[in-house]
């Protein structure tokens, strides 16, 4: 009778333990990341996306875990390896990676995935797009109000659609201001053909700005790293407009802002989705709207900015946000732009 | 009695290695704080434990296997081919531009028209190092090292330019007549082990059992005793470099046609450089090429689960072959300080 009395004590106990390790196993969403070749400490997307997850850790109480991948045929097996160990949201980086998403994907339905940059065709999936157009909109107004010479410059990487977003944008903020302002901005536009190409990207913006052009927009890659260079070089007076993230502090001074996608920020946002059941696979166009772009805090640069310079870029971005401006996406509908002529909406 | 000890140490000099470079990793981890042989354990599991992870490792012990047959067949020859990289690059261009260009061949011709493709332009990039070495005395390690530069910008250009499919640098898929077949059902293992592991045996043929691997042999102990014997050695380093170039470049190809299945700016991460490693580790002998390459592919793969499981960077296996292959190099002095004490 006592001996029975211990067995059942103690399968209770056994029972209770094992529901509350199920409990707390099911209460902690588990986010687990894919790195691309590259891995953590890219100071790119990879850091970014990592930034992000963080932040949901230690706010949304996930927990998180990184697979890095060495080579190009590490993606298939670390993607299937994440979902082996039981991830909830597994996240891939790296616009490579994408073939490699779309065939794990739709074979693990219950899994949920998030892709930077890119969509996927499968319902699991949440491909996060951003509307480069809006921030290089901004930035263009902001070049067009900042330039001295009356001539900007934009130096791109490769003529890939989201690149194509952002050299649109830029120039429909510089047609914006010239309306309002009633100025006459013209810009040099050039592509270095490549994302890796430092030394000509650094000598096809001395040109720019031997054209004359003193504030040159870095449009991708480490690219940046050259026209910052050449912005240093020419000194004061010539700038260059950092990309993708708060690249201020590379150069502090010569780079009068950057141009933030902030993938952090979609990344927490899809988490938190996930929390609250609302998660959704397809296209997330990401946008000013819940600052998943913004211009940096201009840590270094803001004592050059004349103050009525943020009232007109904060008023231009609630017209975007607010629909009131329709931009182009493409230089078709570049052509087809109309810019405001007055603030009032 | 000389040759039995001989082909002892043959077996024991790597193996020393190995322990040595596992004692080097085991001192980094206890430094990281990190049980070395939990690791090792996870290694060991993620590489050899299920069916799935065997397949892993054999996928990656594919190009290093090929490549590095091609580096040790030019050690053999005295050809330093640093150029494996460049080779397997433009063998796996050409073998993706033969994969999605030339349609309505039959599988089977198809594949092999891509890899002899793949295999012809290994060789004819490497042999192109083998002619200025022979004519102009243009040293190999050079010619092949800025090759390498050339096959990169080169396929990476093609790959962002004229070939690209959508705006991301890769080709377009090849056609499924030019895929490999599985081996192994629910795996990515194509039957290119199959022919790695035959190119080895008939390799190891080849130099053992064949007048053309004496000579090239004899070519690589002397060249100048192997002229005045009678070899030709334009020829034979031409014709060296040519071979060793088309297993690199069969490499690429079977990467391409068996893995990947489309030509991708990125997909090498340095097998050819790796394959210098392998060759090294393997003592330019076909066979110990075979296990050196399972034994990097083996870590490689085991690093990936060992990584998910206990959050230890990759890293840490870079270490492990860099130590490796350390304590092989050094092996040549252990050797001869063992022979000078028996000398005393």
């Amino acid at each position: 009778m006592k001996l029975r009395n211990i067995f059942i004590f103690g399968l209770v106990v056994i029972l209770i333990l094992v529901f509350a390790g199920i409990g707390l196993a099911i209460d902690k969403v588990k986010v687990i990341m894919v790195t691309d070749t590259a891995g953590l400490g890219d100071k790119s997307f990879n850091d970014s996306v990592w930034a992000g997850i963080e932040k949901a850790k230690k706010d949304l109480g996930i927990e998180a875990k990184v697979i890095e991948s060495r080579e190009m045929a590490d993606y298939v097996p670390n993607l299937t390896g994440a979902i082996k160990d039981g991830a909830n949201i597994v996240i891939g980086v790296g616009y490579l990676m994408i073939d490699a998403l779309a065939e794990v994907a739709p074979k693990y339905p219950d899994t949920k995935f998030i892709f930077i940059d890119a969509a996927v065709d499968s319902p699991n999936v949440a491909g996060c797009i951003f509307n480069e157009q809006e921030i290089g909109f901004l930035s263009g107004a902001f070049m067009g109000m900042m330039t001295k010479t009356g001539t900007v410059g934009w130096v791109g990487g490769m003529f890939i659609p989201p690149v194509e977003r952002f050299e649109v944008g830029v120039r429909a903020g510089l047609l914006t201001v010239n309306a309002l302002c009633n100025t006459d901005v013209e810009i040099k536009i050039g592509y270095v053909g490549s994302f890796e190409d430092v030394p000509k990207a650094k000598s096809m913006t001395l040109t720019q700005m031997g054209q004359g052009a003193d504030i040159v927009f870095a449009g991708g890659g480490t690219n940046t790293l050259g026209i910052f260079e050449a912005a240093k070089e020419k000194g004061e007076g010539f700038y260059a407009i950092g990309v993708d993230q708060d690249q201020d502090y590379i150069q502090p001074g010569s780079i009068l802002t950057s141009a933030m996608k902030r993938v952090d920020v979609a990344v927490y946002k899809l988490i938190e989705d996930y929390i609250k059941e609302e998660f959704k696979g397809g296209i997330h166009s990401m946008g000013l709207e819940g600052d998943f772009l913004s211009l940096s805090p201009m840590n270094y640069t803001k004592h050059l900015v004349p103050y009525h310079v943020f009232g007109v870029l904060e008023a231009l971005r609630e017209a975007v946000v607010k629909g009131k401006i329709k931009l182009p996406t493409s230089q078709d509908e570049l052509k087809e732009f109309k810019a405001p002529v007055s603030l009032v909406f | 009695m000389e040759s039995k000890e001989k082909k002892w140490t043959i077996i024991l000099n790597p193996l020393l290695a190995l322990i040595f470079g596992l004692t080097v990793g085991a001192i980094f981890l206890i430094f990281t704080k990190k049980n070395p042989f939990q690791v090792y354990l996870l290694i060991l599991q993620g590489s050899l434990g299920s069916k799935y992870f065997i397949s892993e490792t054999l996928i990656k012990a594919t190009p290093l296997i090929l490549a590095g047959l091609g580096l040790a067949v030019g050690f053999r020859g005295g050809l330093f081919n640093i150029g494996a990289e460049g080779q397997l690059l433009v063998g796996a261009f050409i073998a993706a531009l033969v994969g999605f260009k030339a349609s309505h061949l039959p599988p089977l011709f198809h594949i092999l028209l891509a890899l002899g493709a793949a295999c012809l332009g290994g060789a004819l990039w490497a042999a192109l190092a083998g002619w200025l070495k022979a004519k102009r005395g243009v040293h190999e390690v050079i010619s092949t090292i800025m090759l390498n530069y050339i096959a990169i910008y080169i396929t990476n250009y093609l790959v962002r330019g004229p070939f690209k499919s959508g705006y991301l640098p890769k080709t377009p898929l090849i056609l499924s007549s030019a895929k490999l077949p599985l081996l192994l059902p629910n795996t990515r293992l194509s039957i290119g082990i199959v022919l790695a592991l035959t190119l080895a045996y008939l390799m190891y043929r080849l130099l053992e059992q064949t007048v053309f691997g004496y000579e090239l042999k004899a070519v690589g102990f002397n060249s100048q005793a192997a002229e005045y014997a009678g070899i030709n050695q334009i020829r034979m380093i031409i014709l060296t470099m040519g071979l060793s170039g088309a297993l690199a470049g069969l490499a690429g190809g079977v990467e391409i046609l068996g893995l990947h299945h489309r030509f991708y700016g990125q997909f090498s991460p340095g097998y050819g450089f790796d394959s210098i490693a392998v060759a090294l580790l393997g003592k330019n002998n076909p066979l110990g090429v075979v296990f050196a390459a399972l034994l990097f592919a083996a870590m490689r793969t085991g690093a990936m689960y060992m990584q998910r499981i206990m959050q230890v960077s990759t890293d840490i296996v870079l270490i492990l072959q860099a130590a490796i292959i350390f304590f092989i190099a050094i092996e040549f002095s252990f050797k001869f300080w063992m022979t000078q004490r028996r000398k005393v």
